[in-house]
């Protein structure tokens, strides 16, 4: 299982509470589990994990990883009964169908005016999940404004708390306003669960409290937070395709990696416009490791050591995109284009800082529009191939 | 203005205390935390958005009862159910008052702090002094002051003196012929075989049609530049409204009563029409603050109003 390759030691009391999520027989998997390293110099430090009580954040994000797929299946087994569940007893959502389609044409508005390459990516999508990605797309931009938009001074923790409740409400089909109204009829038609979307704004409390991250296990916290819940999110809206061999679990982990990958690739592309407001999002003991400090990073200058540290770092974000590539062909056939393609677009801006020298302080490692054109036809030739026709890659 | 006005009496010290939570949208200027009036004390020091987050913080939960909270919920409660009418416009008009003192108060003591921070070295770049700057509304074009003003005016006036005397002198002087190939109009119409009669349009008629094609091409191309300009600035939640529509209500402002219709009774009673009562989230309007622009329509919610920044 691609998810497994994060794990370095998993202390043994935890493995029994797991057994009962893994569908089939995991005997074989727990020693497999067991002895696999992590790739990661960084992760290394986790087999001292071992001796403590307290578990990894690769642990805790795996046990929301099992608990979405674990809901996936059931609501797969009683298909119709769950996808009817959410609508909206009551009258109060948008069940006039003229202002539910503004509510969503808006969304598609929003999403054009500020990830203009992300929007084209949804026109390769079918209609009815392009406009379902637009809505969790401007919830989440909605939701991280709070703190980062022009607004971010005034914002109270108990700001979040009300967004959380508004959250629930829609969830329940009690929307508040347009945009809440488009994603409540988004989580009524796909089988969206509200977990990944509470995470999201627990990211938005920590990104308030913290700003330095002492190693990589918090910062992989952190990611999982901001994208790797929005990978979770995305997975019902994609679908996984019915000759898929592959389990659910590894095709959210898989979609878990990309979420990851793709944060971690915005960290190392923003190093000198996080530090010029005073954030710095790379593990502190890796940069101590390194021979740098927080004095380096705002100085903003290039050195052999920052080269080093930076193809570390490189290194371990492309780690991240492999262990997603492995799902993305478990997809339904209709979604492994438009996801194909958004994965080697951002693949592609960490060769980018490569070819910035590594000068992330100054210097914005930009793709290309006729990169970004070429990604295209290389990127509908993977979606041709399909899932996994091999039982036993199942079991990683 | 007013919703300007609204952003702006966070800064507002709170006169009467109010019972907490809540936020109707008109009682949102109730309770202005004394939390936030020094945070905006706190602000004028650092002026670094960063440090908000951390000057939040260090106020931790002195304050809790009463805080602004930018996102309306819809247990909302309306703290000045109980005033009476004249009361209420007292309020509001002292309460004007104040804002208008407050932001006074804030060009002043951004001047002092422009004056400290040059006299301690720690310069900016902007420019001093300098007259402000229109963008033009033309693209691709620099924008203008009132100094090259005058530049623009010689350059226009020598281009149009330029193309007179192109068009009345020299063309045919030289006998240009700027169709393609070195014909002339009549060759032109000849070898597109259409009729000579064409060819005999009059001079006026000719340079008046081109003239005014030219002009209102020009005058849309400025107009499609205003617009976009305008667009940028608004905020693209809202459209520059400052309102979404409530789903709740789907922005008609009335909830419908569902009663249950018993059908027991086996009397022929007519339907009665539902009853409706006044939608709870947007009490009756129809439409609920925007959170991205805070009701401003603006896309930067708070810092358009030029007294907060005098230097800029």
């Amino acid at each position: 299982m691609s998810g497994v390759l994060l794990w370095v030691v998993c202390p043994k009391d935890n493995i029994n509470s797991l057994l009962s999520y893994l569908p089939r027989n995991g005997r074989s998997r727990t020693s497999k589990m067991c002895s696999r390293l992590s790739f990661s110099t960084g992760v290394l430090a986790y087999s001292g994990a071992v001796a403590h009580p307290s578990r990894s954040s690769e642990e805790k994000v795996y046990e929301v990883v099992l608990k979405q797929a674990a809901l996936v299946r059931e609501q797969r087994r009683d298909k119709e009964k769950a996808w009817d569940l959410n609508k909206p007893v009551e009258t109060d959502s948008l069940t006039n169908r003229d202002l539910l389609n503004e509510a969503y044409d808006r969304c598609g508005e929003v999403c054009a005016e500020y990830a203009k390459t992300f929007y084209l990516g949804t026109l390769l999508m079918t209609p009815e999940r392009r406009r379902a990605v637009w809505a969790i797309y401007v919830w989440c931009r909605r939701t991280d404004e709070l703190v980062d938009g022009p607004n971010a001074s005034h914002i109270t923790p108990k700001a979040l708390d009300r967004w959380e409740r508004r959250l629930a409400d829609l969830f329940e089909g009690r929307p508040y306003d347009m945009y809440d109204a488009a994603l409540s009829h988004t989580v009524s038609k796909f089988p969206v669960d509200i977990q990944p979307f509470r995470d999201m704004i627990e990211g938005m409390r920590l990104d308030l409290r913290k700003s330095r991250y002492k190693n990589f296990d918090e910062l992989y916290l952190y990611c999982y937070y901001v994208a790797g819940t929005v990978g979770l999110m995305s997975v019902p809206v994609m679908g996984i395709a019915p000759e898929s061999k592959a389990s659910t679990e590894s095709v959210y982990n898989a979609a878990l990696a990309l979420g990851i990958a793709n944060q971690l690739t915005n960290i190392l592309r923003d190093v000198g416009e996080d530090a010029r407001r005073g954030r710095v999002y790379l593990p502190q003991d890796e940069l101590a490791r390194a021979g740098l400090s927080d004095d380096d990073i705002f100085r903003g200058k290039v050195t052999e050591k920052w080269r080093n540290f930076m193809k570390g770092q490189i290194k371990r974000a492309r780690m991240f995109f492999d262990e997603a590539e492995k799902g993305v062909s478990e997809l339904n056939v209709a979604s492994r284009w438009p996801v194909w393609a958004s994965l080697l677009l951002y693949k592609q801006i960490l060769d980018a800082i490569e070819a910035n020298d590594y000068d992330n302080f100054t210097r914005r490692a930009y793709v290309g529009k006729a990169k970004k054109l070429l990604s295209l036809p290389v990127a509908y030739g993977r979606a041709l191939m399909g899932p996994s026709k091999l039982t036993h890659s199942v079991a990683r | 203005m007013l919703c300007l006005g609204r952003v702006l009496a966070l800064s507002y010290p709170v006169n009467r205390l109010s019972p907490c939570n809540f936020i109707g949208r008109s009682s949102k200027f109730n309770d202005v935390r004394p939390r936030l009036s020094s945070k905006w004390r706190s602000m004028s020091s650092e002026p670094e958005s960063s440090s908000f987050a951390s000057s939040i913080d260090s106020d931790p939960t002195d304050k809790t009862a009463a805080g602004f909270c930018i996102i309306e919920g819809p247990e909302t409660v309306q703290d000045f159910d109980k005033m009476e009418l004249q009361e209420i416009q007292d309020n509001i008009r002292s309460r004007r008052n104040k804002i208008f003192l407050h932001m006074e108060e804030v060009r002043r003591l951004r001047i002092q702090q422009r004056l400290k921070s040059s006299e301690l070295g720690i310069f900016k770049e902007e420019q001093e002094n300098e007259l402000p700057d229109f963008p033009s509304f033309i693209p691709f074009l620099p924008p203008l002051s009132s100094a090259n003003l005058r530049l623009y005016y010689a350059s226009c006036f020598s281009l149009i003196a330029g193309i007179i005397l192109f068009g009345g002198l020299l063309a045919p002087t030289l006998e240009l012929k700027l169709g393609i190939g070195g014909t002339s109009y009549e060759d032109f119409i000849r070898s597109m075989h259409l009729p000579m009669q064409l060819s005999q349009v009059d001079p006026i008629v000719a340079s008046f049609s081109g003239g005014a094609v030219g002009v209102i091409s020009a005058l849309m191309v400025v107009e499609i530049n205003n617009v976009k300009q305008q667009e940028d600035k608004r905020c693209k939640y809202c459209l520059g409204t400052g309102y979404l529509a409530c789903a709740r209500c789907s922005s008609t402002g009335a909830l419908i009563l569902i009663e249950p219709v018993s059908t027991v009774n086996g009397r022929d009673q007519p339907l009665s029409l539902p009853k409706t009562e006044r939608c709870s989230n947007c009490s009756g309007s129809g439409k609920v603050m925007c959170p991205t622009c805070l009701c401003t329509g603006m896309a930067m919610a708070s810092e358009h109003d030029p007294r907060i920044d005098p230097f800029d």
